[in-house]
């Protein structure tokens, strides 16, 4: 689909000749994603600075039926913020400014394109931070954040992205400028606050978010413990939470990360172990202390090699340091990789952990881990060389069985990047047809013509001919859902 | 093509079975919906049964009103309609429940109470104490999103619906969300079920979050002499970082009640944690009250439960605010109510800026409107506030709108929403905001 010139001058028009990027290198630059998988540049990219051109926009890709791409940083993982079917993407990053801090109430306005982290260092000397923290949080926007419904790390006690969002702005694919939530907690009506959150981009662009601000808490300890193997740990993720405790953050690294981690950023954790549990708690002095005796005697009682406590905040970094960078190391392992983002119930960890070993083993690939362990929010990545013909093929299907066999065991698909472009067709393995049916009838209440996102969060799976109906014929073909 | 309402009976009966469906006058009148009579009561079994009732319904353009607990039946606007009562009463057990996943899948009439003994055996909770009786059912309370409050530490309904089994207007039986604590795997559709009055779908199973419940725990009262110095100790416990469990505004009346000291205004504070952490947590609020001129007193568990019957009166106002705004609203709504000789008792859940009123006299439908609603409302909807009256006869009702306006394009969505899932009008008509 290429655009007209005529509508080219009109988005000029409306954002001037500064907020409008059509040459084909600047076009490039939004091709992708972090999922370089998909690649599909749009036919023009539009960077507003108020809600108004926002709007102005909507309304103009409305009237021409051409789909409309949100975008935050591009840290996605799922194939979210590309244009598999051209048309105009929206860069939020210049609407970026905090709009109002309000430690009163505890919480703050903030436009779509901020950095997630900004906030935390903008309200930290307060005493306040912003609870949901996805490694990515350097690079990712709250827009991007709250569109995704982004987890993290910490989001084990304090909940994911939605559970801190108050209020939102945001404008609807007809082209409305919708206000829900705010600073008061409850509002009569339907929770639309809470159904916006993590649409990605498929139900209006997110113009402005009310987010909660937590205080910073009264103390903070943070534990390592290594483990034989990933067996012994799993187990000992499974007795820490059914002793009642739920850490800040309970992540879970593998033997193979755990090598990468040393060689690759020099985090100096225990070497030759086969599994490694990061476990951060926080709260109130004597609760941290009280419950990190009782993780200490856990973690024995499952045969832990080693167990450090970091007595500062340098040693706490250091701990961290591994964590943090663990993307970073990827690298160093292998040309090409795979990441999965599933879930399985929590006592089922030990059991799928064994059965990621033997999808690996069984496709004559490594597959490296480091995850949310707490959540039972998995992160295999599946390594495999390009170069070696096949191997790419034997990811993939590793991949598909991973998924599968989280499912299997009730879990869901993805538990913290979303669905995007590359889960959207894995839908059906969680969801019958009269579940999709009525997601597909909720996105059109927001998007009547369909040019939200196309091609993201639902299937456009021919089997599926019958349950969604487009509503406006005059769409591309595989525009819809 | 319509069918008779006595072949309509048997056909309601051939679903539920004949013992199950309610056609006697006198019985059908105790399960009246604010003053609104049906024609059947009826006890569906299994989900497929709550299926092809709905399924029944919808093609015959009748009106039902599901039924949990039937505490809260007449939160909303009179019904517009109704024939039907689908009471989920039967649909009471728990279906899923692993306690080292902190995950129970339950059917959505069963209790609180009952839940509460389950979980219990393992150390665990569900954390909703919403005020109210013991027969409360997990549908009733996420319908209405109830809430008490617990919610200063885990949120609300909203927070801990993780998924939902429901049956649309027509039959069509829909899952949404996961049984795990993390996904985010399509739209949160358990988030738009939750609050919606039962107006989009029947909540026949509900996967739940649950919170272990802590090994030791402590609650206690700071009361003062005047509001201004309670509002400053909320102000000064929000901006610590003390992490109480549950953080309630009383006023005067509310005391007198629970037979606890005299005072303008108090807060109830409780802290669960390991039992060390009670200490110090107490003793930190404790000199923090003091500092303030508060007289403090320990408290006993049951006293959370003595403070919700403060609230058992038939005409309740529930309003929404900023939390710095709760004590301000808490002056505010004693003094426009006490005008008019009524006595007000409030309990508020001070972190989240929600305060509840219940008020005892008698007061004119007019009065109620246009010296008490309709000021109070006006003045919280300019700070993004909102007012509404939770449970009231229905002569105050018809007097003033019980939800208050919803922001137009707000409402418009809500009403293609409703239009996209119900556009028969079969789910509660009429009851939900706006007139949906
Ligand atoms: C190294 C690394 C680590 C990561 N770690 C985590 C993690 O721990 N947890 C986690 O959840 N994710 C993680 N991610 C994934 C990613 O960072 C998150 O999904 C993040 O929320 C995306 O934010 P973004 O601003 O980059 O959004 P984008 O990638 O630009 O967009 C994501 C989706 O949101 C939509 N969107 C963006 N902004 C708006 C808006 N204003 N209005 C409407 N729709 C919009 C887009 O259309 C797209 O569908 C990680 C990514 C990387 C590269
Ligand atoms: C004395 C008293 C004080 C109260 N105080 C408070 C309070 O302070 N705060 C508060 O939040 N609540 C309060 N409530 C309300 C009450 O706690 C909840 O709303 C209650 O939990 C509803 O549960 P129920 O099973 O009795 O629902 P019901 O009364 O049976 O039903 C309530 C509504 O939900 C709908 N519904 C019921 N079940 C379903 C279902 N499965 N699917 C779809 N729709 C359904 C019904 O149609 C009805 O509209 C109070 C109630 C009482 C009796």
């Amino acid at each position: 689909m290429a655009l007209s010139l005529a509508l080219l001058r009109e988005l000029e028009g409306i954002l001037g000749a500064g907020g409008v990027v059509s040459t084909l290198e600047g076009r490039m630059v939004y091709e992708a994603d972090m999922h370089t998988f998909y690649k599909g540049a749009p036919d023009v990219v539009v960077l507003p600075e108020t809600t108004s051109q926002v709007v102005e926009l909507v309304r103009l890709c409305r009237r021409e039926h051409v789909a409309l791409v949100p975008r935050g940083s591009g840290t996605g993982l799922i194939g979210g913020a590309m244009a598999p079917v051209g048309g105009v993407m929206v860069s939020l990053t210049r609407m970026n400014r905090i709009l109002e801090l309000d430690f009163a109430n505890r919480c703050a306005t903030v436009q779509p394109g901020l950095i997630n982290l900004w906030l935390s260092q903008a309200t930290r000397e307060a005493g306040y931070y912003f609870a949901p923290d996805p490694s990515s949080q350097m690079v990712s926007s709250i827009g991007g954040n709250a569109s995704t419904n982004a987890g993290g790390p910490h989001c084990l006690k304090y909940g994911i992205t939605v559970n801190h969002v108050l209020g939102l702005e945001v404008v609807t694919g007809a082209g409305e400028i919708l206000s829900v939530g705010g600073k008061a907690h409850d509002h009569p009506g339907y929770d639309l606050t809470g159904a916006l959150v993590g649409g990605e981009g498929t139900l209006g662009l997110l113009t402005a978010i009310t987010v909660r601000l937590l205080h910073v808490p009264a103390g903070v300890k943070t534990l390592l413990a290594s483990f034989s193997a990933i067996d012994p740990a799993s187990e000992a993720v499974s007795a820490i939470v059914a002793a009642g405790i739920i850490p800040a953050a309970l992540e879970m690294i593998d033997e193979t990360f755990v090598r990468a981690i040393n060689e690759g950023v020099g985090a100096g954790y225990p070497k030759g172990a086969g599994a490694v549990l990061l476990i951060e708690l926080d709260g109130p002095a004597a609760e941290i202390e009280a419950q990190a005796g009782r993780i200490v005697q856990i973690c024995r009682d499952h045969a832990a090699l080693e167990i450090r406590v970091a007595q500062d905040e340098a040693e706490r970094a250091l701990l961290w340091k591994g964590r943090k960078e663990a993307a970073g190391v990827v690298g160093r392992m292998s040309p090409s990789w795979i990441l999965q983002d599933a879930v399985v119930p929590r006592s089922r960890l030990p059991e799928i952990m064994r059965e990621v070993q033997a999808i690996g083993a069984r496709h004559r690939l490594v597959i490296a881990n480091v995850f949310h362990a707490g959540d039972g929010n998995l992160h295999p990545m599946i390594l495999y060389n390009d170069l070696e013909p096949g191997e790419l093929e034997r990811a993939k299907e590793a991949n598909d069985e991973l998924l599968r066999a989280c499912l299997a065991m009730g879990g869901s698909v993805t538990g913290e990047h979303g669905v995007g472009l590359d889960k959207a067709s894995s839908m059906p393995l969680q969801f019958g047809d009269a579940d999709l049916n009525f997601m597909a009838r909720f996105r059109r209440v927001f998007d009547p013509d369909g040019i939200m996102n196309p091609g993201k969060l639902l299937p456009s799976h021919p089997a599926c001919g019958e349950v969604f109906r487009p509503s406006a014929p005059r769409l591309p073909a595989g525009a819809w859902v | 093509m319509a069918v008779s309402a006595p072949a309509l009976g048997d056909a309601f009966a051939a679903i539920v079975g004949g013992e199950h469906l309610t056609t006697a006058p006198s019985q059908l009148a105790a399960a009246a919906v604010d003053g609104v009579t049906p024609r059947w009561l009826a006890r569906p079994g299994s989900l497929d049964e709550v299926s092809r009732v709905m399924a029944l319904a919808s093609a015959e353009g009748l009106a039902v009103a599901p039924r949990g607990g039937g505490s809260a039946l007449d939160l909303g606007t009179p019904p517009l309609r109704l024939d039907a009562v689908l009471d989920l009463s039967r649909l009471a057990g728990i279906l899923e429940y692993v306690p080292a996943d902190m995950v129970a899948t339950v059917q959505a009439g069963v209790t609180l109470d009952a839940l509460d003994r389950e979980l219990g055996k393992h150390g665990q909770m569900l954390a909703l104490d919403p005020y109210g009786g013991g027969s409360r059912t997990v549908g009733g309370v996420l319908a209405t999103n109830a809430s008490g409050q617990r919610r200063f530490r885990y949120g609300t309904g909203r927070d801990l619906l993780l998924g939902a089994r429901f049956v649309q207007a027509d039959g069509t039986v829909t899952w949404g969300g996961s049984k795990v604590v993390k996904s985010v795997t399509g739209y949160d559709i358990p988030k738009l079920l939750t609050g919606s009055l039962g107006t989009l779908g029947v909540i026949v199973e509900a996967a739940l979050r649950l919170h272990p419940v802590q090994p030791a725990s402590g609650s206690w009262l700071f009361s003062f002499t005047s509001r201004e110095a309670a509002g400053a100790l909320v102000v000064a416990v929000l901006a610590s970082s003390l992490e109480p469990e549950r953080l309630a505004w009383l006023n005067a009346a509310v005391l007198g009640l629970v037979g606890s000291e005299r005072g303008e205004a108090a807060l109830a504070v409780s802290v669960a944690t390991v039992a060390e952490a009670v200490t110090s947590q107490g003793a930190e609020l404790g000199s923090m009250a003091s500092r303030l001129g508060a007289r403090v007193s320990a408290l006993d568990p049951a006293f959370w439960t003595r403070m919700g019957g403060a609230l058992a009166s038939s005409t309740v106002v529930k309003l929404a605010s900023e939390i710095r705004r709760l004590p301000f609203w808490a002056g505010e709504v004693e003094r426009v109510i006490s005008r008019h000789g009524l006595t007000v008792s409030l309990v508020g859940e001070a972190g989240n800026g929600i305060l509840r009123a219940a008020v005892e006299g008698s007061v004119s439908p007019d009065t109620w409107a246009r010296e008490i609603v309709a000021p109070l409302r006006e003045a919280l909807a300019a700070e993004g506030g909102s007012l509404v009256v939770e449970r009231a006869p229905l002569y105050l009702k018809s007097a003033a709108d019980v939800w208050g306006p919803v922001p137009e394009t707000a409402l418009a969505v809500m009403r293609r929403l409703k239009a996209e899932f119900d556009p028969g009008g079969v789910l509660n008509p009429g009851r939900f905001v706006g007139g949906l």
